[in-house]
């Protein structure tokens, strides 16, 4: 299973040696892969290798309507499909200047921040499974089902909820739904502390997790890392504050951040995140039953809906990192050209190739879930 | 009356053999329906819902299914979602390590007929071109609970003795390498030894041979070390 793209450069002198990690290989995330060169169980050169999961999506876009395009987005990253629907729909709302109504813009801080956390509990599963910890994975697999379930109820699907339409939400909450919601994020917190002691405390844990993986601030500038990674290299750069979208502007919560750069620095950050998703999600809880109106701008008949000439650029905070979108329109029913820039593009390839250099082969797949990228993003 | 209620009972076939040794096979199959190893190889985006299908919420583990890592263990090839055309030469070269009685599911729309994708470029549509399949589990994407529900289906197939998919590789592989061939290109050829497997296993059937395994013994290299291999040059691409 030598891949294509990949020569050997010489005959390695008898200690050195070349290994496949992945694609069918239970450390790596996903579909994916990195050839590495090895002397002993050092690391000395690593090559990622992508693809695996390619679709063509920029292409396929092309060939869709407007309205077609927002089934398919979402597919792009699965862990956390909301913030692609989100940011699709805002370019298409700048290209026809539409206005989203209030209700609609809570609605959908209400989506993200669930997503984020679920992305989050996500995250922290995968990360301790590398580390040898499965009851963090059978936890944190089985209390994101909870915020799936609020999903399903409120937007009708479990993963890919298609919530977002340009121009506003597709549904209305549910009877009773802020409730359950309550319920849900009171039940979370109280996990906390276990997962506390269970993962973010456990020994086993911070020795492996303390100084694997670290990047300077400078480095990560350069390299293009966004969201929690750039944020554990202590730079508070955080897109739902500094170029607000949405209602974020009148929200209160903070950025946290963390100085080493490593991966414990990074997991911190997310856990960090999870208090202030759910600190967001009870604000919105409180606000949104007094916010009345529509919950949809109209647009012109969809399957006859030219969207006019221009291009736009959007970006959101998804919660692998920063994700945007620039999509350019003819005046036609289609768009001419969508271009994706996902975080994990940055984190998966260059950074990851980088910070496995002189690492142990057992900690790849920690520095890799612990960049928290997502492969189905880098090869769209 | 008494005929037409007689006519209704299933004719059981005369089973041929040894009884002792048809009870021993039927013990042997109940066994092994009930445990069953999934390879752990996520190939497309429905993976997202096996981990909530195998942790404690839908737990798959007291159906006996548990995830695997290696091709060599695993009973079942667990095709999550849509495959690449780079993927599926390793879905093709994995299913062919793995020990018979192997078992294939497609999850998911995109293996039944290219759902989302079917004007991409870079995905194969239909699964059951390039290998047979015992079970589908339609959806975009299906639920734990169909996928638990379609798992125990299979377990079922097994108990019976009807999954037996895998036979139809080495029966018809001619045509599984055809469609393999129309797409890697004809000089595609992998490690393993089908046609050898298939007269071990007295599994030659009428599809076995054929234009495509010619192609194959035409373009044979023989296998090398892999050290011997660090320094061979890429072949030119086939149009
Ligand atoms: S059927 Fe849907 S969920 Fe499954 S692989 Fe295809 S796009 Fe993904």
């Amino acid at each position: 299973m030598r891949p294509e793209n990949y020569e050997a450069q010489r005959q390695p002198p008898s200690n050195e040696y070349e290994l496949n990690f992945g694609p069918n290989h239970p450390g790596i995330e996903g579909n994916y892969a990195l050839k590495v060169k090895l002397h002993g169980d050092i690391v000395l050169e690593a090559k990622a290798d992508g693809g695996y999961l390619h679709r063509g999506f920029e292409k396929l876009m092309e060939q869709r309507l407007w309205i077609q395009n927002i089934a398919l987005v979402p597919r792009i990253c699965v862990p956390d499909p909301s913030p692609m629907e989100l940011c699709y729909s805002m370019a298409v709302e700048e290209l026809c200047g539409l206005k989203v109504p209030q209700r609609a813009q809570w609605l959908r801080v209400m989506q993200l921040e669930l997503s984020r956390i679920a992305a989050h509990l996500f995250t922290f599963g995968g990360h301790a499974a590398t580390t040898g910890m499965y009851s963090t994975m059978y936890w944190g697999v089985a209390d994101r089902d909870l915020l799936l379930d609020l999903f399903e109820e409120f937007t009708g699907g479990r993963v890919y909820s298609i919530y977002n339409i340009p121009g506003g939400v597709r549904r209305e909450l549910p009877e009773g739904f802020l409730q359950r919601l309550t319920e849900t994020l009171d039940y979370i917190e109280s996990r906390l502390p276990d997962y506390d002691n269970l993962f973010f405390k456990n020994q086993v844990f911070v020795k492996r997790a303390k100084g694997t993986g670290v990047m300077s601030r400078e480095q990560a500038l350069e390299w293009g890392v966004t969201g929690p990674n750039l944020r554990a290299t202590g730079l508070a750069f955080d897109v739902r504050r500094d170029d607000p979208y949405l209602v974020y502007d009148q929200l209160a919560f903070d950025i946290p951040v963390e100085e080493s750069g490593d991966a414990w620095a990074r997991t911190l950050v997310r856990r960090k995140e999870l208090m202030e998703s759910i600190r967001i999600l009870r604000q919105v809880v409180e606000i949104l039953p007094d916010i009345h109106g529509p919950i949809r701008a109209p647009i012109p008949n969809p399957l006859a809906w030219n969207v006019p000439a221009g291009e736009t650029y959007t970006r959101v905070e998804s919660s692998k990192g920063e994700l945007c979108y620039y999509v350019v329109s003819n005046g036609g029913p289609k768009p001419y050209r969508v271009h994706v820039r996902g975080p994990s593009s940055m984190h998966a390839v260059q950074v990851l190739e980088k910070m496995s250099v002189g690492s142990r082969i057992e900690d790849i797949a920690q520095t890799m879930f612990s960049l928290d990228a997502c492969p189905p993003e880098v090869d769209r | 009356m008494v005929m037409s209620r007689l006519q209704k009972i299933p004719v059981v076939e005369e089973k041929k053999g040894n009884p002792l040794a048809r009870v021993f096979d039927d013990l042997v199959r109940f066994c092994r329906s009930r445990s069953l190893f999934i390879l752990h190889y996520c190939t497309g985006c429905g993976a997202i819902e096996l981990p909530p299908a195998m942790t404690s919420r839908f737990d798959m583990e007291r159906l006996g299914i548990q995830p695997m890592v290696s091709p060599r263990q695993a009973d079942i090839l667990l095709i999550t979602g849509y495959v690449s055309i780079k993927t599926l030469k390793r879905v093709i070269l994995t299913y062919e390590q793995m020990g018979s009685p192997k078992y294939v599911v497609g999850i998911c729309s995109c293996t039944v007929n290219g759902g989302m994708y079917w004007q991409s470029y870079a995905t194969a549509k239909k699964l059951d071109e390039y290998m047979p399949v015992d079970l589908y589990i339609a959806g975009c994407m299906p639920r734990p609970e169909a996928v638990i529900s379609g798992l125990q289906k299979l377990m079922d197939r097994i108990k019976n003795g009807e999954a037996d998919s895998w036979q139809d590789y080495y029966r018809n592989y001619d045509y599984y390498l055809g469609n393999q061939q129309k797409l890697f290109g004809e000089d595609w050829q992998t490690p393993t030894d089908i046609i050898t497997e298939a007269k071990h296993y007295e599994l030659m059937g009428e599809g076995t041979l054929g234009q495509h395994t010619r192609l194959l013994e035409q373009h044979q290299q023989p296998l090398e070390a892999l050290e011997m291999r660090l320094g061979h040059k890429l072949k030119e691409p086939v149009e």
